[in-house]
């Protein structure tokens, strides 16, 4: 029978090997050696870490180059010092860095085990004991006479890995060499990673072989830019990761390389309003019967907001056609373009459709469109949409209703004014002011009339300030303006990621009274797309998160404004005056991404 | 202080296998070997001897002047090798140093030591010859021990502290070549002291004995000279001030070299990068 005495302790509980609290790190100001660079100044290598390691913990750090990895690993070893910040570190520590630090060229093999056995704390002795089996483990054979400057990479990692593989420690630091080894050697080094662990040795690996961190990793740590992203389970630190590895691929770089593969605009407007209501097109296909389905399954002209709807389309092929593709699009009545999702776009590739029958059934998930009246468009286009076998312009109407739970909505701003519901989560109040708030309900509403001929313009009447409005990405990277526009080119979210918006104002704010903050997502022609109103008192900040923002691409405007709950106009209005873009990977028309699925099926004659 | 040379103690492995690989890396791939350690500065012994005593015809009393120039050679050779080597040793080895964090000091010290490796056999063979050619060695050389200590010292010292100013200041090293040969020259190497007393008015010639290496050199032929006390009598009429000066030279540098490397330590390697 096998028993276990492994004891499975309180996290709290089980020593701390590793103990790091603000660590920042700053490197000195180092007179430029080129004259071409006249704008220097201090680097922040990193900022504020904070984590714990517990004894025989294996923790992966993952980033990109220049993340601040190695300068942290540093700081653990001791052979930097941060600028601020506290840290312990109980133990002895065995670092492998880049290949070759703390080896000599001229020396032997032999000669380099004594001198960095020495180095790293060992006694003579303690080597020579030893040295039998570091000389086994890096199965070097006769090159350990060999001066080391003979050696390759590969020779020299397994040296220095079967040094520090043999000798006695607590916290073992590898820093991205492992790659250099063959196969054979990594999975000797894998494996003695694996048997360190066991008997509770700490282990601090960075690399970027996601594969290794997954395999040996409890723990990851994500840093970029000197700060700690993520810490947490390795599989998702992973994925955020290669998450934040594709987002770089947009924001590094110069400008005209950086957008090759980013789609910066859609169709935003109908082509011509007088053509709604009419059908064009070759009549090789024709569509029979257009239906609106709802979330019952029924047939309806209306849907709720926020709900799911489905369009399913019959129709009839004539004559043998090849490569269609099937498109629907929605617009309000006014001719602004919400959405237009086609097979193409998506990717589908349809080769011919034979004579017979067929339907298609596009499938939303969320309609997020505001209430209102909206025309929708459905077509059978051929391959590059110039000539089109049907083609029902404007020919349907939708109504979209408001729907009754409309969630922390407060007061009610007319919805006519607006295009689209997105989906988002405000944190800036507590329930309890939520509660006292929601007495006030409706009895203020922003008057948005007055903004009228506002566009572009900061009205502030009040002593209430807006003290920085920041956008940022879901990764917290490409952070935009608070009030110097000196970074445009980084305004960019990506089209269905999240994005959270700070807003945080001083002045003199009266804490008695309830103000009204309002946001207004604009388009850049002026379309307004969506209002956020939240009523507050108390607080000097506001966050707003959307899970996953689904503007396309496009130049958008935001505009922010504190109404006071007495007077009749706002305290401090900024109206159009932060732009932002959205950027996505495929094309689409319109100015909202709605989740979709497309389905079709043909029956020949 | 005590801290301090606790610290060597502990890490006297460390310092032992560092003087090893620097010696194995001065004088494993030379076919003469270790034979260069005596070689070279005899030969600069001669190359000077030729000079000064064929050319210029430089008169010593009292020694033969190759002897003269060998006590002022040998120790002025290990003064300016251990430094011209420490100046740029924290940088040369950054690749030990980044590996674990010891001391920095370590690696100047360990270049003084292997500089005095080779600083000692020339030195005894000096002295073993010149008990042979001056029929015996007079009552100073019981001081010589003291005198070596004392140059050891100021030598560490200044190594330790140029080699820390040159991580900041890149400056140091070509300063530090300028301020040797100076410094060479402003010592009686090989020429007699009487001729700067005689040339020099009193005040500068007081002014000249400020300077350390003068009063060490004459301490170094004194103790190995037997008829050079009485000569230097003639020059110098107190010889209490070229024993004292030295020793607080000795100090202050000491002192200097533990403020800098207190002050400096955990800045260098953020330095050692670029």
């Amino acid at each position: 029978m096998i028993t276990s005495h492994t004891k499975i302790l309180q996290e709290d509980l089980q020593p701390k090997t590793i103990f790091l609290r603000g660590i920042s790190k700053k490197y000195p100001l180092i007179r430029p050696v080129s004259k071409d660079v006249t704008d220097f100044k201090d680097f922040w290598a990193l900022k504020d870490i904070f984590f714990e390691v517990y004894k025989g913990q294996a923790l992966g750090i993952i980033g990109r180059n220049g993340a601040g990895k190695t300068t942290l690993l540093n700081i653990i070893s001791g052979v930097i010092s941060p600028t601020h910040g506290e840290i312990s570190v109980n133990g002895k520590v065995l670092g492998l860095f880049n290949l070759g630090v703390g080896f000599q060229d001229e020396l032997t093999g032999k000669e380099n085990i004594f001198l960095n056995g020495i180095i790293l704390g060992f006694t003579r002795k303690e080597i020579e004991d030893k040295l039998e089996a570091i000389i086994d483990f890096s199965e070097l054979g006769e090159f350990i006479n060999m001066p080391l400057g003979s050696y390759s990479q590969g020779m020299r990692l397994r040296l220095g890995f079967s040094i520090i593989a043999n000798l006695d420690f607590d916290v073992l630091i590898i820093d991205e060499v492992l790659a250099v080894g063959d196969v054979l050697f990594q999975n000797k080094c894998f494996s003695r990673l694996m048997d360190f662990k066991r008997r509770g040795k700490t282990l601090l690996i960075t690399t970027q072989s996601m594969d290794l961190i997954e395999k040996l990793c409890d723990r990851v740590l994500l840093l970029d830019h000197g700060e700690i992203l993520f810490e947490g389970s390795v599989l998702e630190g992973i994925n955020r990761y290669y998450a934040l590895l594709n987002t770089e691929r947009f924001f590094v770089g110069p400008l005209h390389r950086q957008k090759e593969s980013w789609f910066e605009n859609t169709k935003k407007w109908a082509d011509n309003l007088s053509d709604w209501g009419k059908k064009f097109g070759t009549k090789d296909v024709v569509i029979d019967k257009v239906e609106f389905i709802n979330k019952f399954g029924r047939r309806c002209e209306s849907v709720k907001s926020g709900d799911p709807l489905r369009v399913k389309v019959n129709f009839v092929v004539r004559n043998i056609i090849k490569e269609p593709h099937f498109g629907v699009a929605i617009f309000r009545n006014d001719g602004v373009y919400c959405y237009g999702p086609n097979t193409a776009f998506d990717g589908y590739e349809i080769k011919e459709i034979k004579e017979g029958k067929g339907c298609f059934e596009l499938q939303f998930k969320k309609l997020l469109l505001a209430p209102g009246e909206y025309m929708v468009s459905i077509a059978v286009w051929d391959k590059n949409e110039i000539l089109p076998f049907d083609f029902h312009n404007g020919y349907y109407k939708l109504i979209v209703e408001d729907c009754c739970n409309s969630g922390n909505k407060f007061p009610a701003i007319p919805t006519q004014s607006q295009l689209l519901k997105i989906p988002f989560k405000i944190r800036a109040i507590s329930f309890l002011q939520r509660m006292n708030l929601f007495k006030d309900r409706y009895r203020y509403i922003p008057d948005l009339e007055i903004l009228r001929d506002r566009w572009e313009r900061k009205i502030e009447n009040g002593g209430i300030k807006i003290e920085s409005v920041k956008l940022f990405n879901f990764y917290k990277q490409c952070c935009f303006f608070s009030f110097g526009e000196h970074s445009r080119e980084k305004n960019i979210l990506i089209t269905n990621k999240p994005a959270e918006l700070i807003v945080t104002f001083s002045g003199s704010i009266n804490y008695n009274k309830s103000y009204l903050l309002w946001i207004g997502l604009y388009r850049d022609d002026g379309i307004c797309c969506q209002h956020i109103t939240q009523p507050f008192s108390r607080i000097r900040s506001c966050r707003i998160l959307f899970p996953e923002l689904p503007l396309l691409p496009g130049n958008y405007r935001l505009s922010i404004g504190i109404w006071g709950t007495s007077e009749r106009d706002f305290l401090i209005c900024h109206h159009g005056v932060y732009p932002f873009q959205t950027v996505f990977n495929q094309p689409d028309h319109g100015t909202v991404y709605l989740k979709h699925n497309w389905k079709w099926r043909f029956i020949e004659n | 202080m005590t801290a301090i040379i606790k610290e060597l103690l502990r890490s006297r492995y460390l310092i032992q296998e560092l003087v090893i690989k620097d010696l194995k890396l001065r004088y494993s791939r030379p076919l003469l070997g270790f034979f260069w350690a005596f070689l070279s500065p005899f030969l600069i012994v001669i190359i000077f001897y030729l000079v000064f005593s064929l050319i210029l015809k430089v008169e010593i009393r009292g020694v033969p002047f190759i002897f003269y120039l060998m006590s002022a050679v040998f120790p002025w050779r290990f003064f300016q090798d251990s430094l011209i080597c420490s100046v740029t040793s924290l940088i040369d080895n950054k690749n030990l140093i980044r590996e674990s964090n010891f001391a920095h000091y370590l690696i100047p010290v360990s270049i003084v030591l292997v500089n005095m490796i080779i600083f000692f056999p020339p030195l005894l063979i000096l002295i073993i010859v010149s008990l042979w050619v001056l029929k015996g060695l007079g009552i100073f050389i019981i001081f010589l021990p003291i005198i070596l200590a004392i140059h050891i010292i100021i030598t560490v010292a200044s190594a330790i502290i140029s080699s820390i100013l040159y991580v900041k200041w890149r400056d140091t090293k070509y300063i530090l070549e300028i301020l040797l040969l100076l410094l060479f020259y402003l010592t009686p190497a090989f020429y007699p002291l009487s001729l700067v007393r005689t040339s020099f008015p009193p005040l500068l010639f007081r002014f000249y004995l400020c300077n350390p290496l003068v009063c060490i050199l004459n301490l170094y032929r004194i103790s190995i000279f037997r008829d050079f006390y009485s000569i230097i009598r003639q020059d110098i009429s107190d010889l209490t001030f070229i024993i004292i000066l030295p020793v607080i030279f000795a100090i202050s540098l000491v002192l200097l070299a533990i403020y800098l490397y207190r002050k400096n330590k955990d800045s260098i390697n953020d330095y050692l990068s670029y």
